[in-house]
């Protein structure tokens, strides 16, 4: 310390001299009016079910041939020349005007995003990367594209790399993802065949590679930065922003990072126009959305929908309603395991769009909905999860690595209800200690479920902790 | 006469006599600081004189008169064991008296104490000193 | 784990981004178009900074100190311990201080509600697994996670979790004899990788496994092959690392601190010598910007048990019998005095690598008296031409700091990663910084970066002063070429010629920039430059030819010259301090101070005058080395006429007034002349290839009779010669 205070006495010169560059960008994403696309006030009041022919992803269940014949005969690849010929701007605006947001999880704009590209280059190349590292628990929607649909992500590639101006798109896949990697590959090859890539792509005068890499099998390579570094070849620890991947990226250039749906659904965006994409869902929620329904339901399945669907209606048509009819329902878990669960009386009205679940203080997430039922042991549950996070954790900063520790220590303790009830409220402090103090959202993640399960089931926990100490007290007399 | 203490006068002038004439009483005086006439009953090995006087009152009655060669510099150290006995009333036997004085050949002699002498005893350090010395090992001369 | 620079990172792009470009020195200076500051507010304070000035370094300004652990200045920024996390007015979530740039008008606050929260929490976390080692550790009292927990973490735990799981235990790695793990204490803040891996230039260091499991340290069980591999233990900001030899000695409240100069190389480190009951318990580095920014080799930080060990601690004569005898210093100078007075003008003395300045101008005084000229230094240089007449023949002119400005480098038979560590550290900033080009004629060594090896051939060098070598090019057209001469190669018999042809093609370069000195000599002790100054003549060759009645050796323990050149009656008397091959000839011993002794004038390769201070007295009836040679000349009569530091500093000014200007590098002048000069010299360069002594790790530790004396230099010795064959 007395180190440090000599140290600051001199001005020092510095490494993050280069975070300059980033301030003009950061002034954009916080300042921008809005986009130029600005949808429509809400005036639709009825979302979903979606028609048949709205779909997106017409081969979602492998029914069909998923390679360049299959692909070709379902409308990709059609006219794929011409959109690219129309101009990164013609395309940036169409998915502007569609309201496109990131199907990652974070819901940032996807137009505006690949607009932070546009800027005039300093020479450096830019790149597309697309985020195939799905390994959230619970979500399992890129998986099917890949497998299914492989040619609507290589098109999405070329697409939004001519939208960013990129040389290249890096497609980083989970290492569990064999097959999935495997009929990638075999798309790939088939769209350079065909001459869809490579050289003078789909015979638009635009040079456009697209490389896969594999990841080896970490949550944390899902997340943009430790994805880049991963892909670099680095450990897969995500990096301090600034500088944003738009300004430093992979291989030190700009850089933009997608998820795999956000990707495949922009050919399909381009081709039947932006306004078509935002007629469904809420204002700034708009489009079709894969939603991943599992646990406890009775048909389990990945199904497109329209954004802002009711979550009942959702699972009680797609998923076949909760094990032991609506009234067995005790939680879910509407966006992936990283979202906060929310109880029974919520789920009766939500929408299951962005705006609707923050305002139930949860998130989208990647729109993975994990119905818990009565039968379930909520905070075994969530113990889990955080056991999961704190495999994940890349252990870099201290919060993340400490806290996510320190937290499935306690939350299995828990469990048998080993804890004084004042331990909740130390628990939620501790949860909130991690929150946002962090590099990058893991922390976050690990947090939120958390305070989910105080938020709406602190008296189980106290029952259980009442329990324990009844049970102590009787086998010690 | 003793009335008057006219005695003690006398005996003065007699334990004077005993000691030697004047300048040798005057000595005396000087060196242990007081005069008394006693009975010489013994000498040691290192030439101390052990008298008695059994007019003193007890505790006054016995003395030293260290031996000559130490001059100024006695002390009680220079007492020997036979003697410190008697001389501190533990016994009223002589020495030459007491038959059950163990005498054994591997006693060892009588020391006085040697602090403040250059005999004295100094501890040595028993760490490890902080700095090693070099001493030289080799002899470069005439080609050895 | 390491984030690359981001240079580095665009220069493996093939790309040079300006507009990004890292701060430098060499940036900041010729910044062509500053940019307009912004004002931000610390606290309600306003300042202007420079636009990409961090939170962190805009808080300083204001003199307002951000905690951290993971973010250190000379380091890349890591963001990793969160420790700096402050609120910004308007920021839903405080932002990391040490990685977020600036922009206009942001409100900082580093002491409100929400910032306090945060470092408390981040606190807590640090603590949760670190062990309450504090009593034994020895970081304790001067550690940052201690201090820091003061200042700003709870004040009660709250780890009820220890009753049920206990902290987290990891490991100890062996990582050599230097540096000491205590694992368990880690708090993975990286400094220690990062310096390995940019500083250093040795990736030895990483992390493994993963959130909670993460561990520092070296993949496989190996030692931390670097010679600055000391400085991670200033790094540590816990006590994971600390000093192997120094651990479980001293506490810092126990020790006293004293600023000094380090005098094992001829860089002149800064250093603090800390002791304690007289007893030099260890030496820390010093912050010098001009010199050794904050580190230090490892010679220097480790090698002071040498200063404990064959110590020469009372004078000695050789008595009939030849064997060494102890003597009082009466007996000792009255008989060298008689020797001297019998010698008349026949004396000698030569000059070892640890001689103070000091010593050496009251050495020539009296040989000059009793009419003498035989004043030599251990380490030779060519005399031809200029010769030792004109400085700039013999510094390293453009100073260390300027290394890292350079854009191409000549290195000729030096290796500079082992000669001058902290002179390779500042060429490898270059090199990661500056796109500095290096490239080296001599033995092929491990430099820590790449460069150009043209082979050791000397046939090398004269293509290039003729123009000739496909790097001549470079050479010519670099903005600010450096070209670093080794002094070993002007050892050589053909010193001279070789020396001529460098300055040659030195002005044939054309640096952009004003007094950008091309030529750079590169010393290996730190008396060198100081005797050549006071006028001593380099090299033994003059007492070989003289062999004079009386040698008096200042030190000198290299064995440049032994009792085969010497007449058989040579007296030879020893002024030093370590018992080595000088003492072991000597017929007489007077014990000198080491460095840590006396205070005492040492001018490094860059010309740069500094003062080592008394940090402990001289051992046992050894004296400060000029006050014997003035109670000699006394006896012999010829009493010097200075009888205090003072006086004897006053004569240093008149010999030569740079050698008491503290801290200041006077510059050398007249290259032209001296280029001029060394046109003179006729002789030619042979054939032999350049060589350097040392050429791998294991030879750097134990180069003088200091290092030689040192237990702990012996080890790392041994540990890299064992590392090497391990087939890790």
């Amino acid at each position: 310390m007395a180190g440090n205070l000599f140290r600051i006495i001199k001005l020092t010169k510095n490494q993050p001299g280069f975070l300059v560059a980033t301030t003009n960008n950061v002034s954009i994403a916080l300042y921008s009016g809005p986009p130029p696309g600005t949808p429509p006030p809400q005036t639709k009041t009825k979302f979903g079910p979606l028609a048949d022919e709205d779909r997106v992803f017409t081969n979602l269940y492998g029914r069909h041939d998923w390679r360049l014949k299959g692909a070709m005969k379902r409308g990709d690849w059609y006219k794929t020349k011409e959109i690219l010929l129309k101009g990164a701007d013609w395309i940036i605006n169409e998915v502007k005007t569609s309201g496109l947001r990131g199907r990652g999880g974070a819901g940032f704009p996807t137009g505006m995003k690949w607009s932070f590209m546009n800027k005039p280059g300093d020479g450096r190349p830019k790149y597309l990367v697309v985020n195939a590292d799905e390994g959230e628990p619970g979500t399992c929607k890129d998986r099917e594209i890949m497998r299914h649909d492989p040619h609507k992500l290589v098109e999405g590639c070329l697409i939004a790399g001519r939208a960013i101006g990129a040389k290249a798109a890096y497609i980083y896949i989970r290492g569990e993802f064999y097959n999935e990697a495997s009929n990638m590959q075999v798309a790939i090859a088939e769209a350079y065949q065909a001459g869809f890539l490579g050289k003078n792509a789909c015979g638009s005068g635009y040079d456009f590679d697209v490389f896969m890499h594999r990841g080896a099998g970490a949550y944390i390579c899902g997340e943009e930065t430790a994805l880049i570094e991963s892909i670099e070849g680095k450990q897969g620890k995500p990096r301090l922003k600034p500088p944003f991947p738009a300004d430093v990226g992979v291989f030190g250039c700009p850089t933009t990072v997608n998820n795999v749906e956000t990707i495949a659904v922009s050919p399909t965006i381009c081709r039947r126009s932006g306004s078509w994409f935002a007629s469904f869902g809420r204002t700034r929620n708009s489009g079709t959305k894969l939603f991943n329904i599992s646990g406890h339901v009775n048909t389990p399945c990945t199904v497109e929908e329209e954004m802002s669907i009711p979550l009942k209606e959702l699972i009680e048509v797609h998923g076949g309603g909760v094990q032991g009819g609506w009234d067995n329902l005790l939680a879910i878990i509407p966006g992936g395991s990283s979202t906060p669960l929310i109880p029974k009386k919520v789920c009766e009205d939500v929408l299951m769009d962005f705006d609707g679940l923050v305002a139930a203080q949860t998130s989208l997430g990647t729109a993975a909905i994990i119905v818990m039922n009565k039968q379930t042991d909520i905070v075994k549950a969530i113990a889990r999860l955080i056991m999961f996070y704190k495999h994940e954790s890349c252990g870099q900063c201290t919060p993340c690595r400490e806290g996510v520790a320190w937290m499935n220590k306690m939350i299995y303790r828990f469990v048998d209800g080993n804890a004084k009830p004042e331990e909740i409220d130390m628990l939620w402090e501790i949860s909130k200690q991690i929150e946002g103090h962090s590099i990058c959202a893991l922390a976050d993640g690990a947090a939120w479920p958390v305070q989910g399960l105080i938020r709406h089931f602190r008296p189980e926990l106290e029952e259980r902790m009442r329990r324990f100490n009844e049970q102590k007290v009787r086998a010690s007399n | 006469m003793s009335y008057f203490g006219i005695d003690r006068i006398f005996k003065v002038f007699q334990t004077m006599r005993s000691y030697g004439g004047i300048k040798a009483s005057l000595y005396k005086l000087w060196r242990m600081d007081s005069l008394r006439p006693g009975i010489l009953v013994g000498t040691d090995k290192y030439g101390n004189q052990y008298y008695e006087n059994k007019s003193y009152f007890y505790g006054r009655n016995r003395w030293i008169e260290y031996a000559p060669k130490y001059g100024f510099d006695y002390d009680g150290s220079q007492v020997p064991a036979e003697w410190f006995g008697w001389l501190h009333y533990k016994t009223d036997l002589l020495p030459s008296q007491d038959p059950s004085r163990p005498n054994y050949k591997w006693m060892a002699d009588h020391t006085e104490n040697l602090s403040g002498t250059s005999e004295q005893y100094v501890p040595y350090s028993t760490t490890k000193p902080k700095i090693q010395a070099w001493f030289c090992k080799m002899t470069f001369f005439d080609g050895t | 784990m390491l984030r690359t620079t981001l240079a580095k990172v665009l220069n493996g792009a093939q790309f040079s981004p300006k507009n990004i470009a890292v701060i430098t020195r060499a940036a900041s200076d010729q910044a062509a178009k500053k940019p307009e500051k912004i004002e931000v507010f610390i606290d309600d304070i306003p300042v202007k900074v420079e636009p990409g000035t961090t939170v962190l370094q805009a808080a300083a300004m204001v003199g307002v100190e951000i905690p951290r652990f993971c973010y250190h200045e000379r380091l890349a920024v890591a963001g990793n311990c969160r420790m700096c996390l402050v609120e910004v007015e308007k920021s839903p979530k405080p932002v990391a201080a040490c990685a977020m740039p600036v922009m206009k008008g942001w409100r900082i606050k580093t002491d409100s509600e929400l910032t306090k929260k945060a470092r408390e929490g981040i606190m807590e976390f640090l603590l949760v697994n670190h062990p309450l080692d504090c009593p034994i550790c020895d970081q304790g009292g001067e550690c940052d996670l201690q201090d820091q927990s003061m200042a700003f973490g709870s004040d009660r735990s709250r780890f009820t979790d220890i009753d049920h799981s206990g902290k987290r235990a990891v490991e100890d790695k062996d990582i050599g004899p230097l540096i000491k793990t205590i694992m368990t204490r880690c708090i993975h803040c990286t400094r220690c990788i990062r310096f390995a891996s940019e500083v250093a230039g040795v990736d030895d260091l990483g992390t493994t496994g993963r959130g909670n499991d993460m561990q520092v340290g070296t993949y496989v069980e190996k030692m931390f092959l670097s010679e600055l591999s000391g400085n991670v233990i200033d790094l540590c900001p816990v006590g994971a690392l600390t000093s192997k030899p120094y651990s479980f000695t001293a506490r810092p409240w126990e020790i006293r601190k004293i600023d000094s100069i380090d005098v094992l190389d001829a860089v002149g480190s800064n250093i603090v010598v800390s002791t304690r009951t007289g007893e030099v318990m260890r030496i820390m580095p010093r912050v010098n910007e001009e010199i050794n920014e904050e580190w230090l080799s490892d010679k220097s930080r480790f090698s002071y048990d040498g200063l404990k060990r064959q110590r020469l601690v009372t004078p000695m004569l050789r008595d009939s019998k030849g064997e060494l005898k102890p003597v009082d210093w009466e007996v000792a100078l009255l008989t060298v005095a008689k020797q001297l007075k019998n010698a008349g003008p026949s004396v000698g003395a030569i000059a070892g690598g640890f001689a103070d300045a000091e010593v050496l101008v009251a050495v020539k005084d009296l040989l000059n008296k009793l009419g003498s000229e035989a004043l030599c230094t251990e380490h030779t240089f060519p005399l031809d031409g200029s010769g030792t007449d004109l400085r700039s023949s013999y510094l390293l002119n453009n100073k260390i700091a300027g290394a890292e400005e350079a854009d191409f480098v000549l290195l000729i038979g030096t290796n500079p990663r082992l000669e001058a560590p902290l002179l390779n550290s500042r060429l490898r900033k270059g090199y990661v910084h500056n796109e500095l080009e290096v490239a080296l004629i001599g033995p092929k060594v491990d430099l820590s970066y790449k460069y150009v090896h043209l082979g050791d051939s000397p046939s090398v060098l004269e293509q290039l002063v003729n123009g000739q070598h496909q790097i001549s090019k470079k050479l010519t057209s670099a903005k600010k070429p450096l070209i670093i001469i080794g002094s070993e190669v002007l050892e050589r018999p053909d010193g001279g010629a070789i020396l001529s042809a460098v300055q040659k093609l030195c002005a044939a370069t054309n640096p952009q920039t004003e007094n950008w000195k091309v030529l750079n000599v590169l010393h290996k002790v730190a008396s060198q430059v100081a005797a050549l100054d006071i006028g001593y003549t380099p090299g033994v060759d003059k007492i070989r030819e003289l062999s004079p009645k009386i040698l008096l050796l200042l030190g000198a323990d290299e064995g440049s010259i032994d009792k085969s050149d010497l007449s058989k009656d040579t007296f030879i008397i020893y002024l030093g301090h370590h018992g080595d091959n000088g003492a072991a000839v000597a017929d007489a011993i007077l014990p000198g101070a080491a460095y840590t002794e006396k205070q005492a004038t040492y001018v490094n390769t860059e010309g740069r005058a500094q003062q080592t201070l008394t940090a402990v007295s001289p051992p046992g009836r050894a004296r400060e080395d000029w006050k014997i040679i003035r109670a000699l000349s006394e006896i012999i009569g010829a009493t010097l006429p200075y009888d205090n530091l003072n006086e004897i500093r006053n004569r240093l000014d008149e010999v030569a007034p740079h050698l008491t200007r503290y801290g200041t590098a006077e510059n050398a002048n007249f290259f032209k002349q001296a280029e001029a000069l060394s046109k003179s010299v006729k002789s030619q360069i042979d054939k032999t290839p350049f060589d350097v002594k040392l050429k791998e790790l294991q030879d750097y530790f134990m180069t003088d009779s200091i290092s030689r004396a040192s237990p702990t230099m012996a080890k790392c010795v041994q540990a890299v010669i064992k590392q090497k064959q391990s087939k890790y």
